[in-house]
């Protein structure tokens, strides 16, 4: 027991002089917020390996400003008040004068308020609650597409595919409740009739009841919200019940790879809206981007299924080392209007921030581009309309 | 109508697997007084093995899956024996702190081994459902649901016509009799947790299959388990079983009928509202434990 | 000596912020403050009367939502076509208010499930608060389900004569959840001090014995659970304002897990107990944090909860007491309960 209580003194002085280290003049430090244990476990580490790939690609080609660039990640435990303490630390131990997070949108929305705390600017790489660009927030900057900005692509898509009346599944979260109101909002406005919205705890492996609710309405089309794991597990059981409909999931976690490695031929005819398709990186706006990110994921050894998902820490480092390029400066607030500046050919189109919320205070959003794919026979193929 | 009928189906399918995972936490739970935060974890460790043995080791899926249930049992022994056997005589929070702290471990470990990416175990059954008029139910449920049932069989078997079985109802009873009658007390809290834990880990290697394979599987079916082990009774296995379709009707009912949002508060009401009229659970004997 | 560790360790309490400046640590200490509450309520029920409550997450997160929507306001719509609509207040006002109603929950709560012991009051209380946590996920329409309260404001104290404080900064939360903290140890050290205080130890005892004395178990359990329910509430209401952003993860069970593994590793049943688990607990993620990857460091938590109930099966204060008591033979014998019990 002496032991114990000496061993964690220990550790806590060390807590106290890691924290008070000073910052090394010849680096800029990135602060990254993910979750790397509890829920999202598997969304976080893909993101932040794709964050590690483009920190080393710009350090290899000289840096930032004349400096490398050095991450320092760290874990939220998927958890709101982790989040918010993680970017406390990574503002005020580390000193960075911007950080990239917190993948799921009620760990972003708990970090918020330390950004106006501290007035540091954070890019927003996944998170797509609409509360987190209307808030009045002037230190955030998305890439990623809120649903509303989804729904928007998908409009002239939705008429193309002949869809009469559409019932939908969602995750009863921010991000699945978010869609299924954007989407359900647009669809009604193109003169598409809406009927049943259900909803699934994210921690739900069993759907078979919501399922066969949906099984027996009359809609044409089911429009899904939720993460990979869940989609492999509908599908599964859609199968099971012989529900045939046509399947529209979005929300751009659906990494397709893994739904064919998973769900097998239960999979075949569902369609999908996703923002980076790895699959034609010579189709994409950034060819030679795409190209060198999926080939360099490839040699590090990860999941080829992971890139729908890791592209946006590639994206979202690339994204601030192009704000801290063009603020000319490595302070929060050089940062900030460098920002703004950014126009960056990214993995899913350009990236380019415009206003959003309330005047005077407006959150910086970009719009992406937004694919809908299909899996026949085992393959993904694009949606030809 | 014919959504009722699939209702049905459903739950009844969905029902033998909770009724599994209710006996297992039953067991403990009723003859050691040990609230156990592992059978979660437990679970999950079911599902890995099975992930394991019919992946890694590329096992035939029939034989890979009593590798896991013994995996699950030797893993249940090794746990009672280290932790919970030196803590005999404390009292109920200890013992669940410790399971809690057994728990974490496991999960954390868990994901560090494999990562939070959710893995997929194939099954040698076919994909087309089995159509019988309105309903329709894939193989590898109708596979699942009768191994649960069986494992069932078996479990009550072992306990009301062994010998192991008999002392372990005589320790469930008063264990200082049974000590003095000449039952190993000890050997008995190690069977019965080795026990238990194998059912959890049956549970597990049976669903891994039909759900996905990832770290935190066990939060949600450890839940369930508590729920079912109160509707039916502490110690009472056809109390669980009984208790394991009961929770799976009011889910597969609730979230068809009410509202899919409170799909899983479904069992919490209606343990709440067992309580209040049976506060000892639907079928258990009249004492108070505690 | 031990009558002057309390004051000494608030004096030590109150001066940290003179030398700590650093912010991440001020707040990791709030954090632990604010859970430290919680522990220290839990420990009544859980402690002094022996009941394992696994639902006491419950009351922090009424607490905090009930504050909150006080504090923002809300319009919601209920049967029979009522409607209800509130424009928003004072923060205080909710922070008073999530006392109260939580202790009403408490009240109610323990009117039902004190009818049942042991392992049952475990699962009911568990059921209570996923309960809460699903109503709080689905009706949307109040506590907007999972797209979370936000802008939630800073506390807010009426000075008299002076107008208004907001509590913006980490000092000043500090000292607000370190004043709520004192209070809340006076309140636990005066109950458990009284007559009251023996009936609950009484029952914790020897329940059949209390109640032959003519100790009415039931009420006394309840007046144990509606103390313990508010000052949950109000650690969630001072939660609320402080992270300015609650969802229905304030629900989450392992908060529940947090605040027990803080009572039992202290030491149930005494008063500084939960201070002392509170802080090791609340400070052990904090101190990991920089030496290992994140799933070790969960590995490592697990590792020492274990370690330290195999070495002191009733908790570190009881054990560090035993430890001076055998240094100190002069020191009068006593059972740690009511050595530690002394305010």
């Amino acid at each position: 027991m002496q032991m114990t209580r000496r061993t964690t003194l220990a550790a806590m002085a060390f807590a106290l002089m890691c924290s008070t280290a000073f910052a090394a003049d010849d680096t800029i430090k990135i602060g990254v917020n993910e979750p790397l244990t509890g829920a999202f476990a598997a969304s976080g580490t893909y993101v932040t390996n794709g964050a590690k790939i483009a920190a080393d690609e710009i350090n290899a080609k000289g840096g930032v400003l004349g400096k490398k660039i050095e991450l320092v990640i760290e874990d939220n435990k998927s958890n709101p008040t982790e989040a918010a303490a993680v970017a406390e630390k990574l503002i005020t131990s580390d000193k960075v004068p911007v950080m990239m997070g917190a993948w799921g949108s009620s760990l972003t929305l708990a970090t918020m308020p330390k950004l106006e705390e501290y007035s540091v600017p954070m890019l927003v790489e996944t998170s797509s609650s609409g509360k987190i660009t209307t808030q009045g927030n002037p230190y955030v900057f998305r890439i990623a597409p809120p649903s509303a900005v989804e729904a928007e692509a998908f409009g002239p898509i939705a008429a193309k595919l002949g869809i009469k009346k559409v019932d939908f599944l969602v995750i009863n979260n921010d991000w699945g409740r978010g869609a299924a109101a954007d989407f359900s909002k647009l669809l009604k406005s193109k003169g598409v009739e809406v009927g049943l919205m259900e909803t699934m705890d994210q921690s739900s492996q069993d759907m078979s009841a919501q399922l066969a609710k949906l099984k027996a309405s009359d809609a044409d089309t089911i429009m899904i919200t939720a993460a990979v794991d869940q989609l492999t597990l509908l599908f599964k059981q859609m199968a099971a019940l012989g529900l045939k409909k046509r399947i529209i999931t979005t929300g751009g976690s659906q990494n397709p790879d893994q739904i064919v490695a998973q769900a097998g031929a239960t999979a075949n005819g569902t369609m999908h809206l996703v923002t980076f398709a790895p699959w034609w990186p010579e189709k994409s706006p950034n060819p030679q981007a795409a190209e060198y990110f999926i080939n360099e994921w490839k040699k590090r050894g990860y999941d080829f299924a992971g890139t729908t998902e890791s592209f946006r820490g590639y994206d979202g480092i690339r994204t601030i080392a192009a704000a801290i390029q063009a603020g000319g400066a490595t302070d929060p607030a050089s940062i900030v209007k460098g920002f703004w500046k950014v126009d960056l050919k990214g993995l899913n189109g350009p990236i380019k921030f415009e206003k959003a919320g309330p005047a005077g205070k407006e959150s910086g959003q970009s719009k992406p581009e937004v694919y809908l794919i299909e899996i026949s026979e085992g393959k993904i193929s694009p949606v030809k309309l | 109508m014919d959504q009722f009928l699939q209702h049905i189906v459903n739950a009844s399918v969905l029902g033998g697997t909770y009724a599994l995972l209710g006996i297992g936490l039953t067991l403990i739970f009723g003859i050691m007084n040990v609230v156990n935060f592992t059978h979660g974890a437990i679970y999950t460790f079911g599902a890995y093995a099975m992930y394991l043995a019919a992946v890694a080791l590329g096992l035939n899926f029939f034989v890979a899956l009593p590798v896991a249930v013994v995996a699950g049992l030797i893993m249940g022994a090794i746990i009672e024996f280290a932790l919970l056997r030196p803590l005999r005589r404390s009292d109920i929070d200890t013992t669940m702190l410790v399971m809690i702290g057994t728990g974490i471990i496991l999960q954390s470990g868990t994901l560090w081994i494999f990562g939070g990416v959710a893995k997929a175990v194939p099954t040698p059954f076919p994909t087309e459902p089995l159509v019988i008029g309105p309903v329709s139910l894939s193989y590898v449920r109708l596979f699942v649901f009768f191994a649960a049932l069986a494992l069932i069989v078996l479990t009550y078997f072992t306990i009301n016509g062994t010998k192991l079985g008999r002392a372990m109802r005589a320790t469930f009873q008063d264990h200082d009799t049974a000590a003095l009658m000449g039952v190993n007390v000890s050997l008995i809290y190690t069977a019965t947790f080795a026990i238990g834990s194998a059912l959890a880990a049956a549970a597990g290697a049976l669903l891994g299959p039909v759900y996905v394979v990832f770290p935190q599987m066990g939060d949600l079916a450890a839940v369930k388990a508590f729920a079912i082990v109160i509707l039916g009774g502490l110690g009472s296995i056809s109390g669980a079983t009984i208790g394991g379709f009961i929770l799976a009707f009011a889910e597969e009912i609730g979230a068809g009928y009410i509202s899919s949002g409170y799909r899983d508060a479904m069992g919490f009401l209606i343990i709440i509202a067992v309580l209040l009229v049976k506060p000892t659970g639907l079928f258990a004997r009249a004492e108070r434990i505690g | 000596m031990t009558k002057l560790l309390a004051p000494l360790f608030l004096v030590a309490a109150a001066l940290l912020p003179l030398v700590l400046k650093d912010p991440y640590l001020l707040n990791a200490l709030i954090i632990t403050g604010i859970f430290t509450i919680c522990a220290m309520s839990l420990n009544l029920l859980l402690g002094f009367t022996g009941q394992l409550s696994l639902g006491h997450v419950a009351f922090f997160g009424i607490g905090a939502y009930v504050s909150a929507l006080t504090a923002l306001g809300f319009d919601v719509g209920l049967p029979f076509g009522l409607r209800v609509t509130y424009e928003g207040g004072d923060p205080i006002v909710g922070f008073l208010l999530a006392i109260v109603i939580t202790g009403l929950t408490g009240f109610l709560i323990g009117r039902l499930s004190f009818r049942v012991r042991g392992a049952y009051f475990v699962i009911v209380t568990i059921s209570f608060a996923e309960v809460v946590r699903l109503v709080a996920l689905n009706w949307v329409e109040l506590t907007q389900g999972p797209l979370a309260l936000t802008s939630i404001p800073n506390m807010t104290l009426p000075l008299p004569g002076l107008g208004e404080l907001t509590l913006r900064s980490k000092v000043e939360n500090y000292y607000l959840v370190l004043v709520v903290a004192a209070l809340s140890y006076l309140v636990v050290g005066g109950l458990v001090a009284s007559r009251f205080g023996r009936a609950m130890r009484g029952l914790k005892e020897n329940e059949s014995l209390a109640l032959s004395l003519g100790i009415n178990a039931t009420r006394t359990l309840t007046i144990a659970a509606t103390i313990s329910a508010a000052m949950a509430g109000a650690a969630g209401s001072l939660y609320a304002h402080y992270i300015r952003i609650i969802d229905p993860d304030v629900f989450l069970f392992s908060y529940t897990v947090t605040m027990v593994i803080m009572v039992v590793a202290g030491g149930k049943g005494t008063l500084a107990g939960p201070l002392v688990g509170g802080l090791i607990f609340g400070l052990l993620p904090v101190a990991l944090r920089p030496v290992m990857a994140p799933e070790a460091q969960w590995i490592v938590y697990g590792a020492i909860l274990i370690a330290i109930l195999f070495v002191m099966p009733k908790g570190i204060v009881p054990a560090l007491e035993t430890l001076t008591r055998r240094k100190a033979p002069k020191a009068a014998p006593g059972k740690p309960l009511e050595a530690g019990a002394r305010p």
